[in-house]
Order: C-alpha cells, then structure tokens, then sequence
C-alpha cells in the first residue's frame, strides 16, 4: 500500500489539487454563478505562493497561507464588482478576469518569469498533507450539503425568484461563495505549484477550467462526491487507457457532450434518483390512490377548461 | 416629484392589510402595470380579474416588490415597503404562490414545503414542523411528502405550492392562478380551502381568469386591462360592468397581450 | 497611418464574420455556442484537406469551408442544443448546459485538427489562388483584404438591416426578447433556430477560409483566440445587436492596433479581456444594447 502510494504519489497530488479546484468552481456553481474565476484564483494562489518561496524566501506554509488568503480577498473584490451581472454575463466577466490574470503572468517580467514561469518551488508539501487539506475542506463542503443551508442553496440555484420569495438573501450568498471559492481555488494552485515545484502560464489557461468543469459535470454538480469522482476519473482515465491518453480531447470533449444532454446531475445526479426510486417504489401505489382520489383525468381537465374559457 | 398625486394615502373606510397607492411598472415602452390603487380588505378574499397581459401577474410582482416600480408605492399595515428587497417581503408575513409551477425538482414535497418556514422561523426550528404537517394536511397532501415534484400531477404540484405559501402562517396570501390546470374536483378543494383560511381570518388575493371561480370564491373584485384598474366592486357588480364584459367577457382569448 | 487603418479595418471586417452569427444565435435562440471558435476552425481544416487533394480557387475553397460550418453547425444544434433546450427544467439550467455542451463540443474537432496537423499551422497553398498585392499611394492593399472588407462589412450592413426590416427578421427578434410570446405569433422555433444555426455556421466557415487566406495559415488553436474575442465584440456592442457587432469589431480591432503601436505587442491579447471586463463593469447591456428586460 505504501509502496503503491510512493509510486503514485504524483498522481494522487494531482488528483487532490484537481479536486480542490473542482470545489473551488463547483461552490459558486451550487449557488447557480457559472463562474470561471477560480482559474485566476488558481494563478494567484500558485504565482503568489511561488514568488514569496522563490524570491522572498518565505516559509513554505506562510507563503501559500498569504498567497490563498489573497485570492480569497481578491475574489471578495471582483464579487463586488460583477455580483449585479446575471448568468452568462457573470460568466464572461469571470473569464475575462482569469484571462487577464494569465496575461498578467505572461507580461510579468521577471516577478512571474514570463512566459517560462517559475521555478524550483520546493517546498516539502506532502500528499498527506494534501490529503489532510482536502479532508478539512471535504468536511466544511458536507456541512453546506445538509439540512436549511443545503436547501437554501439548492433554492438558489434552481430558481434564485423562488428563493428571494423564500426570504433568502439570494446576493449574499451567492456573494459569500466568492471568497470562498477563492480561497479554495488559490489554495488548489499554491498545493499544485508545490507538488510541481514549478508554475507556467500555461498551467493556469483556458484548458484548466474546462478540464474542472468536466469534472464537476461527470461527477455532478450537487455535492463534493461528483468532484472527487470527476477528478479521480479524469486524472486516472489517461493513465489506465493509454489508448485515452492519445485522444484525451476527443474522449472528454465527447464526455462532456453526452453528460451535458443526458445527465445534467452527473453521475452522483443519477445514484441519488436510483436511491430515491428505490425509497418511494414502495409507496407509489398509494400516490397512485390519492392521485386518483384527488382529481379526475387530465382529458376531462382539458374539457372542462376550454368549455369555460369558451 | 411627479408622484405627489398618485401616491397621496388614498382614504378607505376600512383598514388596508396592504395597498397600492399609484403603482405603474413600465418596462421600456410597455405599460404593464400604469397607475393602479387599491386597499385589500382585511379578511377578505379579493380577486383581480383580467385577460392574458392586462398586468395582473406584474402587480402581484410589484406587490411582493418582485417587479420594480416606476411609479408610485406599496403599503402593509401602514408602512411603506417600496424600498423592502424582496427576500424580506415573506418577512412581513405576505406569502404568494406563482403563475406556473415552481418547485424545486430534485426536493421531495417536504423539502418543498418547509423551505418558506427557513427564513421566517430561523429561530423557532421546532415549531415548524408542526406547521408544514399542518399545510400538508390542509392542503391534502398527506402520504406524499416523500415524493418529488415530477411524481405529482400538475394539479397536485400546485397544492404543494400552496403548501408551501400557507405554511409560513402569513397574514396575507397571493395566488396566482392558484386552480390553473386543476380538475374541476380539485377546484372546489382549493376554492373550499381558501373560504376555509378566510374564516380563520387570512388576507387573499388571487389573480385569475377564471371568471366562474372568482365569482364564487371571491368577496371583492377588481377588473384590470391594459394595465389599469377599469372596475371594481362585489363580485356581480364587477362582472356586470359594461366595461369588464367589453374588454374581457365579450372578446375573450383575442388578447395578445 | 492609413495603412494601419487600413489593416485595423480589415482586422475588424474578419471579427465582424465571425462575431455576427454567434450573436445572432445568442441574441435569438439564446445559445452562447462556445464551439463556435471550433466550427470556425475546422470548416477551414476542411477546406484545406481537400485544397491538399485538388487545386481549387477561392471560390470553392470558400464554399467548401461556408457549407462543413454550415452542415457541422447545424448538426451541434440538432444533436445537442436542441435536446438540451428541451429537457431543461428551467431556462437557467439549461443555460449552463448548453455552455458546457458547446465546451465540450469545441474540443472535439479542435484535437482531431491538432492530431492531424501535428499541432503545425495549416493553410491553402495546395490551391489555385493567388494573392495580389496593389499599392496605391504607398497604401499596400491585397485582393485577399478586399474581399475581406467586402464580406465583413456587407455582411454585417446587409444582415443588420434584414433583421430590423424582414419578416423572418421580426421573428427573430421576438424569439429573442419572449419564446412564449413568439410561440403565440405562430413561429417555429425549432426551425428557425435549426436556420439561425446554418447561418452563423456558414459565415464561421466564411471567416475561417478568409482569415486563412489573409493569414496565410492558421492553427487548430486560432478558433479559441478569436472566440474570446468574440465575446468581447458582442458585449461591447450589446447582445443581440448586430450593428453593435460591427461597432464592438471596430472597437476592439483599433483597440488592438493601438496597444500594438505603443506597446511592444505582449499585451495585445489581453486588450480583449480587458475591454469585456471594463464594459462589463460600466455597462454590461453594451453601448448599443437595450437594458435587459428578462429577469433572472
């Protein structure tokens, strides 16, 4: 077992940091913000945690400490900023932002390293460490999945009128989730850059969020269980097929299509109508009966409408 | 100011639960809702009658301040609430329910119909089950609170949404086209309901073009068409008026809005 | 000076072909098809696998490339958008449906092109056509830019103004700002949708043989580039507006000349974001859009 994890170790770094970003773009996305952000999240949590170990000689811990607490702060602005845009919008104005994050890392001189980036992060981050992390996060993520607040959240994605006519505050959470979101996505990139020890502009490009949002819409999009399924699915996938590795695009874009059309819940969407199938197939004769019992047949319904109406 | 007139407290021999003083949403060029005032009597059902586009469903919005006003305002027990954001309208004790069905799908019927009691009663968590098995039962929902919207019929659907609006225990209640797509047994349920929350006191405005279903479950009418009040008064005054049997008795459905 | 102008103004005619059917489609049927960069693409790629073959002209490299966007467009919509438009719960989760369908979509032809070329620039040097460069008072112009010019911006004039003035335009239109209310003035949704999608696929196709000629070459990457800029030019010129496709063209095509001229070109990528961000910011509706009506 522990021979099989020093071996893998690479890989499950990533699959952690993965999922860390997936969280990251999935808490916004509960509350119904299409937000690609946590992408420029992800470049400052990892050129942030980069600079200070590389030219500031800060601590390992301190550094991505500082570097995710200042993507959670800028998260916190650009809410401000673009909370009043809706929909696509919102999600335009997201990409742009990591967009110009990325151009910023290209044009940084030698603060970002240009288009090479940096490196030589070394920093003795574990995968249990990692690991650790990501189970303070899983644990935080299970307590907005249950009971009012999950509720609440559910309202607020699926119809945010509903959820105002609900009494929720639907600006404020949906404003919370940015630093948040933040603070996870800058957290996701300052593990990955150290699990790398390097970062470049191109890790923190376009390709990274549709690699997260893929997971999310695999795995689902509801709970932490769809991105942690996604992000070890997609991070394994390649390795396991090598066939996979070659048309890696072409499977995942085809993926993604087939989830898109067919199961918007992703796959944890799919366990949970089974479960819940299974839990009200006992009682469906008696809906049957008090159906029947409450109202006549829709053709009748039909009938009696148009005769009025007419 | 050029609201000074339309927004003058309008007298009323009785006590308004809520009111519109002068209330006009424009949207661009259109005139969904163009100055209208009203007082809903306290106890009463009162009813809007209106074709497809005459603004009824746009007042409903402004009054649960849904909509934004262009002009004018709206009162509740004597406050202003214009400015109230509309997650707090619940919190004044107005409660609605919507045109088409809007539940959350992958909710059972319980999820549904707590989820009005969350806000309200944050800090009362144990009362409120005592009040969503009341709605349920009222409502005659009982032995389906496990199920999920897409397993009700579309009548069904509708009392879970009703449910929901009378589980909060508001002070005044907004339907809007509360028996829309009901079977003809289904209405007399929901109209014996509302007659039922009536007796117990609670304020209701439904908005509806069912002329039969107004006229025997309402108190009051009022009769709205291009976005204005055109009559108002007992339910046979209203539908007798030469102007509401005009522009929506005689050329009914002909309105494209 | 002029010829920057010049250029700027061709730059800006190719925004506009590629611009104008994907605010269309967004501005009507309500789709942000983010595989529009890919069709643009790969309608190109086509052109050039048969140019590789047989010698062709332009005009036939053209058509070739204007019918695979139109026929690949066309197959997204009926295969993919439309299921998802229909099995929505509601409008707003099918919108996330269809940017992930489209994401999806966009990397599907993009990796075949990559496979294929090896990730290298491809162009129609296995075709007939010639560039011809004039020079008219010091100004270098080459036919390539002329029917550039032509295209991009008759396209546009002539597309604006049949929206504004048809009958089907008018139902476009009203699809755009209430479904409902269209589906009461007895549109086919569906079809026109099915149309709208043809169109837009075509002028990608359009655009895509066109930048190819003008460029020389492009890359199976060049589709995103343009896409991101894209949604720049229909924010800024507000969704749904085609004048304002031309007008946010113009814009960001200058915008991208000036940073050019004064800077040393590294951040001209990021005029783009740049724009979309502010004009997001200070007028999300865009300088010629109309504040939105829809609610949330």
């Amino acid at each position: 077992m522990m021979g099989w994890i020093d071996q893998n170790e690479f890989l499950i770094g990533s699959t952690l940091t993965v999922f860390l970003l997936a969280i990251s773009i999935q808490i916004p996305l509960r509350l119904g913000v299409i937000s690609f952000a946590s992408i420029g999240y992800y470049a400052i949590g990892g050129y942030g945690t980069a600079i200070l170990m590389t030219q500031h000689g800060v601590s390992t811990w301190t550094s991505v400490v500082v570097a995710s607490v200042a993507a959670a702060v800028v998260a916190t602005l650009l809410g401000f900023i673009i909370a009043r845009l809706n929909g696509l919008y919102l999600a335009m104005a997201t990409v742009s932002f990591s967009l110009l994050l990325s151009a910023v890392a290209v044009n940084g001189g030698s603060i970002t390293g240009g288009a090479i980036g940096i490196f030589g992060v070394i920093g003795g981050i574990t995968i249990w460490h990692t690991a650790a992390i990501a189970v303070v996060i899983i644990i935080f993520v299970t307590f907005t999945e249950r009971g009012k607040l999950s509720r609440r959240i559910d309202a607020t994605r699926v119809d945010s009128q509903l959820a105002s006519a609900m009494g929720i505050n639907v600006t404020a959470y949906r404003r919370l989730s940015f630093p948040i979101s933040g603070f996870i996505g800058g957290l996701a990139g300052a593990l990955a850059v150290n699990l790398k020890t390097a970062i470049a502009p191109e890790s923190v490009n376009f390709t990274l969020v549709v690699l997260a949002l893929t997971i999310i819409i695999i795995g689902g999009q509801a709970s932490w269980v769809g991105a942690l399924a996604g992000s070890l699915f997609f991070v394994w996938l390649p390795e396991i097929l090598v066939f996979v590795g070659e048309w890696e695009e072409v499977v995942y874009g085809t993926l993604v299509v087939f989830a898109a059309v067919l199961i918007p819940g992703g796959v944890v969407g799919l366990f949970n109508d089974w479960r819940h199938r299974r839990s009200v197939a006992r009682e469906r004769p008696k809906v049957a009966l008090l159906e029947a019992a409450a109202g006549e047949s829709d053709a009748e319904l039909t009938q009696s409408r148009s005769g009025k109406d007419g | 100011m050029e609201t000074s007139e339309a927004t003058k407290a309008p007298t009323y021999d009785y006590e308004p639960v809520a009111e519109a003083r002068g209330v006009a949403v424009h949207y661009g060029g259109i005139k969904a809702v163009d100055g209208v005032s009203l007082g809903l009597r306290p106890g009463n059902i009162s009813g809007i009658l209106g074709p497809n586009g005459s603004g009824k469903t746009t007042l409903l919005g402004a009054l649960t301040r849904m909509v934004e006003l262009t002009r004018g305002s709206v009162w509740c027990q004597g406050q202003d609430y214009s400015d109230v954001k509309s997650d707090r309208v619940i919190t004044l004790g107005i409660s609605r329910t919507f045109q088409t069905v809007r539940l959350l799908p992958e909710r059972t019927v319980w999820d549904n119909i707590i989820l009005s009691t969350d806000v309200v009663f944050k800090r009362e968590g144990d009362k409120v089950e005592g009040l969503v098995k009341e709605a349920i039962a009222r409502t005659g929902l009982e032995g389906l609170e496990k199920a999920r919207p897409d397993e009700l019929s579309y009548g069904m659907q509708r009392r879970v949404e009703i449910a929901r609006a009378i589980a909060v225990q508001p002070r005044l209640l907004f339907l809007d086209e509360p028996t829309a797509g009901m079977s003809r047994k289904e209405r007399t349920d929901i109209s014996a309901l509302m007659r039922n929350l009536r007796s117990e006191g609670l304020t209701q405005l439904i908005v509806e073009h069912d002329v039969g279903m107004m006229v025997e479950t309402c108190d009051y009418l009022y009769a709205m068409n291009f976005g204005s009040l055109i009559a108002e008064g007992t339910p046979q005054d209203v539908v007798r008026n030469a102007a509401v049997q005009e522009a929506y008795l005689g050329k009914h459905g002909r309105h494209d809005a | 000076m002029v010829q920057d102008l010049l250029n700027a103004t061709t730059l800006a005619s190719i925004y506009i072909l590629f611009a104008l059917g994907m605010s269309l489609v967004w501005g009507t049927i309500g789709i942000l098809n983010f595989a529009h960069g890919s069709i643009f693409m790969f309608s190109a790629f086509v052109a050039y696998l048969v140019v590789q073959q047989i010698p062709l002209g332009m005009p036939a490299v053209v058509a070739i490339a204007m019918v695979s966007g139109a026929l690949i467009a066309v197959a997204m919509q009926y295969l993919v958008f439309q299921p998802i438009m229909k099995k929505a719960k509601n409008p707003h989760a099918g919108e996330l449906q269809l940017v992930i369908g489209g994401i999806g979509l966009s990397a599907i032809p993009i990796s075949f092109a990559q496979r294929s070329t090896l990730s290298n620039p491809f162009g129609f040097s296995g075709g007939s056509f010639e560039t011809q460069v004039y020079t008219i008072g010091g100004v270098i112009i080459t036919n390539v830019m002329i029917i550039i010019l032509i295209a991009g911006l008759g396209l546009g004039v002539g597309t604006a103004l049949w929206i504004r003035n048809s009958k089907k335009g008018l139902a476009l239109r009203a699809l755009g700002v209430d479904p409902e209310v269209s589906a009461m003035m007895g549109i086919d949704r569906p079809k026109l949708a099915l149309a709208t999608m043809l169109y837009s696929g075509a002028l990608a196709g359009l655009a895509g043989a066109l930048l190819t000629y003008y460029f020389n070459s492009i890359t199976s990457e060049s589709g995103d580039t343009l896409l991101l800029k894209a949604f720049a030019v229909i924010i800024l010129g507000g969704v749904g507006s085609i004048f304002g496709v031309i007008l946010g063209s113009f814009i960001l095509a200058f915008a991208e000349f000036g940073v050019l001229l004064y800077t040393d070109g590294s951040w001209v990528t990021a005029v783009s974001f740049g724009l979309l961000f502010l004009i997001l910011i200070i007028r999300p509706q865009g300088i010629l859009g109309k504040k939105e009506v829809r609610r949330t």
